[in-house]
């Protein structure tokens, strides 16, 4: 828009234009689009060489026990790439990566492809299922709080939130284990330790799916419970923010009831910086929850991505950041372009 | 905006989800205990996925346990020590020269597509190693020596060999079928899955077959092979389920979701060992733990002196001063909570045969003074500042003492080292880093000691290896280079007498004893329990004494029995027995959770009616 203006007589034609809006929305998304596309070929640089300099050397490292020649070591690295130059190495990476190859994981013996899309429905499932019910408990909470503040609502979901949040999540995760999977006193163990399905169930079945829903109430608890507070607390201190505005009064003078002028009124101005929020923590969901995968042994992305540490596995290990930072960099994108269109100032 | 009402509706349709979803949940609950009546289960929880399936790919000791199940071997061992025992091979025996073995091969084992086993698999499988390639990697050292394997006819396989191999019939390699893997080429064998398509499994000839499971995958199912040749076992099923954390795999096997967990601590087998209906062991591991030091790192180019590891160090007479400044007893109580035994030489007391006990007048014991003499002798005496000091009287200075960092034991060991080299009037420094790191440190030679163990083998050879001058560079660890002792390693490799090759490996031992490239600080432990209200039977290797599951060899997988037929196991003195069955509130779980339910329908009921009386308000209003 700035370039537009500063050229007199392309403003006129956009002026003359009946559906300027639209086109300039077109303009501030295609900046946005090249943004993220620059973003994306730089983190494509930094992911190569950043797990370059990790301290370790794959060959020797699962070689322990096995690789023991010289001659083998050299074929390992011949048979990976590691024999060339790391101009050269990184100049088959860019190629490969753009043919949609990301190459070979050394740790599981399979395609990098093909182990991230096993892992991602696990990690999708917890992390991205628990993101949908924090935000929307957490926002259904933080505009209760908000809009009755120090009331005894109030402060027990602010503390109760804060208590939460403030807790580790692979502690909160053994309670709940030992509460519910195990059994406290009275308290039946009902749900399992750990896992994402039963043996004797086909996961592609009615019953699988609802056997994995199963496995997942115990670690969708704990993380929802532990990203409860980020939701509720943004929200809450916007909706104070909105309390004192003179449309809020408007709209009471007009005799509406008070939960109408809360929720028709209020919050929808004071829905912006959680949509942030949300959009953003959308983008981390495929970062996995290391802690809680742990925990109860979820075979999700962030297992993964300790597993490759260790060895380390470059290709698995670009991979997983390859598509975590393409997720993040497209949920930016997203919250960029939703945020344009939710209020237009933000595109001059 | 959505509307009230929608997100009402949408709340119902979940809680409804949720409630659908106690119904499997509430089935997959009972039904390992309905299971049990007709078909028995064995639940392993473990902390490793298994790196791969194809056996000439995988390194991890998972991935060892799968392939026992699913193939046969030439050899086994014996639950006792470890001996070798028939499998495939009936009989065996040697030419005179040492150069020509002759196996007899059973004619009853079949693969499970039919097709039987022969001496021509095994004569392929062991081929395609020698061969070399990736098959090699990991199989090639058993077949050392061996240029040649045929099969002159279906039950007869002859190795021809260029020299001598004592370490023989020692040959743990699983036996693939040659009519499948005949068809995968050299190139495609690093890729080559070897996992089940579609429920069928890979065609194998052992007492079991995998007919679900993934590398790095979270659950592996094991079907029984019901015709297998040395007869099929009592299992139905082995379904191993990899856990990330040994917390919530306890609680597994205290809950009842599990019947075993292998790889917890010895203060988690303290604590399982008082419930009911689990029995709990720390069986000893055939490994060692070690303290190592750098002997003198040297460029193998040019044969120069090569890092910066300390010259105190790099003096056999000070390492081996130092083998009285260690309290191994201690070490053991403090850092192994008591599990295990107290360290000496580099072959584990399983092994029999092959082990040498120090004899008392030469053997460590934990005396400081005699450290202190030893030292003084040596030359490294006592300086002004209450520090030793090297020969020609220049500070030692502080020695570095490596520690994992992923391993409490190795950092609890050095801190007791630290302490116990303090007494003694030596500075040293617990410096912990990743073992990733360790190794490229070690083999730069910047070091001055570590902390770190080694698994044995039932033969001694490779572990013996690992000390040669040969191994510089690659799997030595401490740069130990003795003349004497590479020849008797060259020597005992090619003497076909055991007992005059046992003699020459105590020899071995002896001189790693005083030389201390190592000090031994224990024998470690793996912890492992089970239900023992479920199954019985179970014989420990080495026996009287080790470990369960992931043995050498698949003796309780094929011999184990459920409690109710824990008689049948009388005549074995370490077999575990069947206890009496923890007390179950099955009962009381369904009625909860009816409880749960009514409380849950309700809860939906009441907020129906209130959105039908809120909705009669607002349109009241509107």
């Amino acid at each position: 828009m700035t370039v537009a203006a500063a050229d007199p007589a392309a403003a006129a034609a956009e002026a003359a234009q009946p559906r300027r809006r639209r086109s300039g929305y077109g303009r501030y998304a295609g900046v946005k689009v090249l943004g993220a596309l620059g973003s994306l070929l730089f983190m494509l640089v930094v992911n190569f060489f950043l797990f370059r300099v990790l301290p370790g050397d794959p060959a020797r490292t699962l070689g322990r026990g096995r690789l023991s020649t010289p001659e083998q070591l050299e074929e390992f690295n011949r048979t990976y790439g590691l024999d060339q130059g790391l101009g050269e190495q990184f100049l088959t990476f860019l190629k490969n990566t753009l043919q949609g190859d990301l190459g070979y994981s050394i740790l599981y013996h399979k395609n990098v492809s093909d182990i991230l899309v096993e892992r991602l429905w696990p990690t999708l499932l917890l992390v991205g299922g628990s993101t949908v019910l924090a935000a929307v408990i957490g926002i259904w909470l933080g505009i209760r709080a908000g809009w009755d503040r120090s009331s005894r609502f109030d402060r027990f979901t602010t503390g109760g939130s804060l208590t939460l949040y403030s807790m580790p999540e692979w502690w909160l995760g053994l309670l709940l284990i030992a509460a519910f999977a195990v059994g406290i006193g009275p308290l039946p163990g009902i749900f399992p330790t750990g896992g994402l399905h039963s043996v004797d169930v086909d996961p592609t079945s009615l019953q699988g799916v609802l056997d994995t829903l199963w496995h997942l109430v115990l670690p969708v608890t704990t993380l929802t419970l532990a990203y409860l507070a980020d939701y509720a607390l943004i929200m809450r201190s916007s909706l104070i923010d909105e309390l004192r505005s003179d449309y809020l009064t408007t709209a009471r003078a007009k005799g509406l009831r008070d939960a109408r002028v809360r929720d028709k009124h209020a919050v929808p101005n004071a829905l912006l910086p959680t949509t942030t929020v949300v959009s953003l923590n959308f983008g981390f969901v495929v970062a996995g929850a290391i802690t809680v995968e742990t925990v109860f042994s979820i075979p999700g992305l962030g297992l993964l991505t300790t597993e490759a540490l260790a060895v380390p596995d470059y290709w698995l290990l670009q991979g997983i950041f390859m598509l975590s930072s393409a997720t993040v960099i497209a949920a930016n994108l997203g919250a960029n372009l939703l945020y344009g269109w939710l209020d237009p100032r933000v595109r001059t | 905006m959505r509307t009230r009402r929608n997100r009402r509706t949408s709340l119902v349709a979940a809680g409804a989800l949720l409630l659908a979803g106690l119904a499997p949940g509430l089935m997959a609950q009972s039904s390992p205990a309905q299971a049990a009546d007709d078909d028995v289960t064995l639940t392993v929880a473990m902390l490793n996925d298994a790196d791969s399936l194809n056996p000439f790919v995988g390194i991890e000791v998972t991935s060892y346990e799968m392939w026992a199940l699913m193939y046969d071997y030439l050899i086994t061992y014996s639950t006792k020590d470890l001996s070798i025992e028939p499998s495939l091979a009936t009989s065996w025996e040697t030419s005179d020269d040492g150069l020509t073995w002759t196996f007899d091969i059973t004619d009853e084992a079949t693969w499970s597509d039919g097709e039987p086993l022969t001496a021509a698999d095994i004569a392929f499988t062991y081929n395609r190693i020698i061969d070399g390639g990736p098959e090699a990697a990991t199989w090639g050292s058993y077949l050392g020596q061996v240029t040649e394997v045929t099969a002159p006819d279906d039950t007869t396989l002859v190795l021809t060999l260029k020299k001598p191999n004592s370490s023989l019939p020692l040959l743990p390699i699983p036996i693939v079928p040659e009519h499948i893997w005949k068809d995968i080429e050299e190139k495609d064998v690093k890729t080559y899955l070897n996992e089940p398509d579609g429920g069928t499994p890979p065609v194998g000839s052992g007492p079991f077959r995998l007919v679900e499971g993934s590398a790095g995958g979270s659950t592996y199912v094991f079907e029984q092979n019901p015709d297998y040749w040395q007869g099929a076992s009592n299992l139905d099923r082995v379904v191993f389920r990899v856990y990330k954390s040994q917390d919530p795999m306890i609680q597994a096997l205290i809950k009842g979701e599990v019947d075993f967990v292998d790889g917890i601590n010895a203060l988690q087998v303290k604590s399982l060992e008082g419930q009911e209906g689990i029995t709990a062991t720390n069986g000893n591991a055939p490994s060692f733990n070690e303290i190592a030091f750098n002997t003198g790192a040297i460029d193998l180019k040019t044969g120069e002196p090569m890092g910066d590891g300390n010259p105190a160090v790099q003096d056999q007479a000070f390492r081996h001063a130092l083998g009285y400044a260690i309290d191994t007893e201690e070490l053991l109580e403090k850092v192994y909570q008591g599990a295990g035994v107290a360290g000496s030489v580099i072959i584990p007391p399983a092994f029999t045969t092959w082990r040498w006990e120090p004899p008392a007048d030469e053997a460590y014991t934990y005396d400081p003074e005699k450290a202190g003499e030893l030292l003084d002798e040596a030359g490294y005496t006592m300086g002004d500042d209450g520090l030793r000091t090297m020969p020609d009287g220049s500070p030692i200075g502080t020695l570095r003492l490596a520690a994992r960092s992923e391993s409490p034991t190795s950092l609890n060991t050095m801190n007791f080292f630290q302490e116990w080299l303090a007494d003694i009037g030596i500075e040293g420094e617990v410096v912990s880093m990743e073992s990733n790191k360790l190794t490229n440190v070690i083999l730069d030679g910047d070091f001055d000691a570590f902390e770190w163990g080694w698994y044995v083998d039932p033969d001694p050879t490779s572990m013996l290896s690992y000390m040669t001058t040969d191994q510089l560079g690659s799997w030595s660890d401490t740069w130990y280079s003795n003349p004497e002792y590479d020849a008797l390693f060259e020597a005992q490799q090619v003497e076909m007498d055991q007992d005059a090759r046992a003699e020459m490996v105590h020899e071995m031992q002896q001189i790693l004893y005083e030389d201390a490239p190592y000090l031994v600080t224990a024998y470690d432990t793996i912890g492992e329990a089970f239900r023992s209200d479920r199954f019985a039977c179970l014989v420990p290797q080495p026996d009287p004494g080790g470990v369960w599951l992931f043995q050498s060899g698949i003796y309780n997988y094929l011999n184990m029995q459920t409690a109710e037929n824990a008689d049948e196991c009388a005549g074995e003195a370490n077999a575990t027995q069947a206890s009496s069955p923890a007390e179950n509130d099955d009962s009381m779980n369904t009625w909860v959770l009816v409880a749960i339910g009514v409380v849950f329908l309700a809860m939906l009921a009441g907020g129906g009616v209130m959105l039908a009386r809120k909705r009669a308000t607002e349109a009241d209003r509107e």
